[in-house]
């Protein structure tokens, strides 16, 4: 029972921040010190809907920026960290895999905007994707890196002399191994892409808006119904990935 | 007997600047079993890598069945190699896992579930079929990994120290069990261990393997009077236990 009520606190003290934002997401009029503003509409709401809406076009280019770096670093990284893992040099390609991580992204970003500018991938979304694969990619290497084991390589040359080729292999034993590790990079790595900000604006300059620099931009505008609206698209995707998370990457993993 | 299935011809083989083995050569009649005593570090297991493909030699020639199999890939060799570990596929059940190889080679599903079933039988698995490798004992374990390599039929079977990581008791009733199956299914075998006792009892050929270089007995009388195999020592030892047992 107590147990209960603690997981129950918990839980409300999580979604108490998210449900002030939805409330104000629905604002209209709010002045100090009112808690909950004065009018509500759903003209904000409506916006996110409509075409020549600037906010479709904000969630659409970031989910494509965020998806892409999540399957391209996900698929990269997974098939690298063998090579890494089973190299006899495993230690110094792991440790150069931590080097974008001894600076922040923004300094990061700062070291690798010349070549950006030089090459006119400064202001695309094509750049901040590839921006973003310098810091994703270790770090996908990193996760793979500790899946990639003794025992699964036993388990792999097991496969091979019980007669399966490669992608046989693969298909029937390493991928279905690999699930749980796989969904999970791809999520971390989705995560980190979608709230990714000080890199992603210093390689945008201002042309590519992601959902969350729409946030900071209305912020700073404090245009505090439009800033709630976008944190609340924003928490949407990773709210999503928790539920699939826990409904299904755990429940395997309890099955395994 | 004397139909030879596997022959090893001069086979070395270096890590960077460690040489792993100097020189091993054999010969493997069929359905019998070929023992391999050794200990840790003396190249055994380097060697069946280099039998079942997962290695490549750096000199020397292995044949199978009368054709050089250098080139060829582990997966198409049929040599089944067994770790020391049962290492069951941890997301299939005790009936998939047996499947396995079955499953690769596209034999229909009635003939599957018929082979899959005997082998089960064979094997004293009844009650564990459906069971996941974690439900299951270190011997049930070893059983069920040792029935997804016979399902197969391969040319050679190579054991390296299959019943290391079992209880004495498990470890006994399993080389009872081993050479039984494999004496039903006709599989030539290459079986490597450290235990002196169970190289003789598993083998009907015999060899030693020490600091890379193997040394193969004609019979096991030889390999008994051989001073570096450790034979006579252990016959020694026993004997005197027993004088002294008696003095008692």
């Amino acid at each position: 029972m107590l147990k209960k009520v603690y997981i129950s606190l918990g839980v409300s003290v999580v979604l108490f921040p998210l449900f002030l934002l939805l409330i104000l997401s629905f604002g209209k009029q709010w002045s100090y010190p009112h808690i909950i503003p004065k009018e509500f509409s759903l003209v904000h709401w409506i916006s996110v809907f409509q075409l020549n809406s600037t906010l479709p076009i904000t969630i659409l280019k970031s989910l494509v920026i965020s998806l892409s770096v999540a399957t391209i670093v996900t698929a990269v990284s997974f098939f690298s960290a063998k090579h890494v893992s089973y190299s006899v040099h495993r230690k110094k390609w792991l440790f150069l895999a931590y080097i974008p991580y001894v600076c922040s992204p923004v300094i990061f970003a700062a070291t690798l905007q010349f070549y950006f500018t030089y090459t006119d991938l400064s202001g695309t979304m094509l750049g901040i994707i590839i921006a973003q694969l310098f810091i994703t990619y270790p770090f996908g290497v990193i996760i793979f890196s500790n899946f990639w084991n003794d025992n699964i390589k036993s388990i792999e040359q097991l496969s091979t002399t019980l007669g399966s080729s490669p992608v046989q292999t693969f298909q029937k034993v390493v991928f279905p191994l690999s699930k749980s590790v796989l969904l999970l990079c791809f999520f971390q790595v989705f995560l980190i892409s979608w709230f990714e900000y000080g890199l992603t604006t210093l390689i945008g300059v201002g042309k590519v808006k992601t959902l969350t620099i729409s946030v900071f931009q209305y912020i700073q505008e404090a245009n505090l119904f439009l800033a709630a609206l976008a944190s609340c698209l924003l928490v949407i995707p990773p709210m999503l990935l928790l539920f699939i998370n826990k409904r299904f990457v755990f429940t395997n993993q309890q099955i395994g | 007997m004397n139909d030879i299935v596997l022959d090893i011809q001069n086979i070395s083989k270096a890590f960077q600047k460690e040489k792993v083995i100097t020189e091993a050569s054999f010969k493997a009649s069929r359905n019998a079993v070929f023992s391999i005593l050794g200990k840790s570090g003396s190249g055994k297991t380097t060697l069946l890598k280099i039998i079942s493909g997962l290695e490549q030699q750096d000199s020397g020639s292995l044949f199978l069945e009368h054709e050089e199999i250098s080139a060829i890939p582990a997966h198409k060799r049929n040599i089944v190699y067994l770790y020391q570990d049962a290492l069951l596929f941890p997301h299939l059940d005790v009936f998939e896992n047996i499947a396995f190889g079955l499953r690769l080679r596209k034999i229909p599903k009635k003939d599957i579930v018929k082979q899959v079933n005997k082998m089960i039988f064979d094997l004293q698995l009844e009650e564990h079929s459906h069971k996941m490798p974690t439900q299951l004992s270190g011997g049930q374990r070893q059983r069920v990994a040792f029935g997804r390599a016979l399902i197969i039929k391969p040319k050679v079977l190579l054991l390296d120290e299959p019943f290391g990581a079992l209880d004495v008791d498990t470890r006994k009733q399993m080389q009872q069990l081993c050479k039984q199956t494999i004496l039903n299914y006709k599989i030539t075998t290459v079986f490597v261990t450290h235990d002196l006792k169970e190289a003789l009892l598993m083998g009907d050929q015999i060899g030693k393997m020490e600091n890379g270089v193997l040394k193969t007995f004609i019979n096991q009388s030889e390999f008994l009077n051989d001073p570096t195999t450790g034979a006579k020592e252990e016959i020694e030892f026993w004997k005197n236990i027993y004088k002294n047992e008696e003095r008692f």
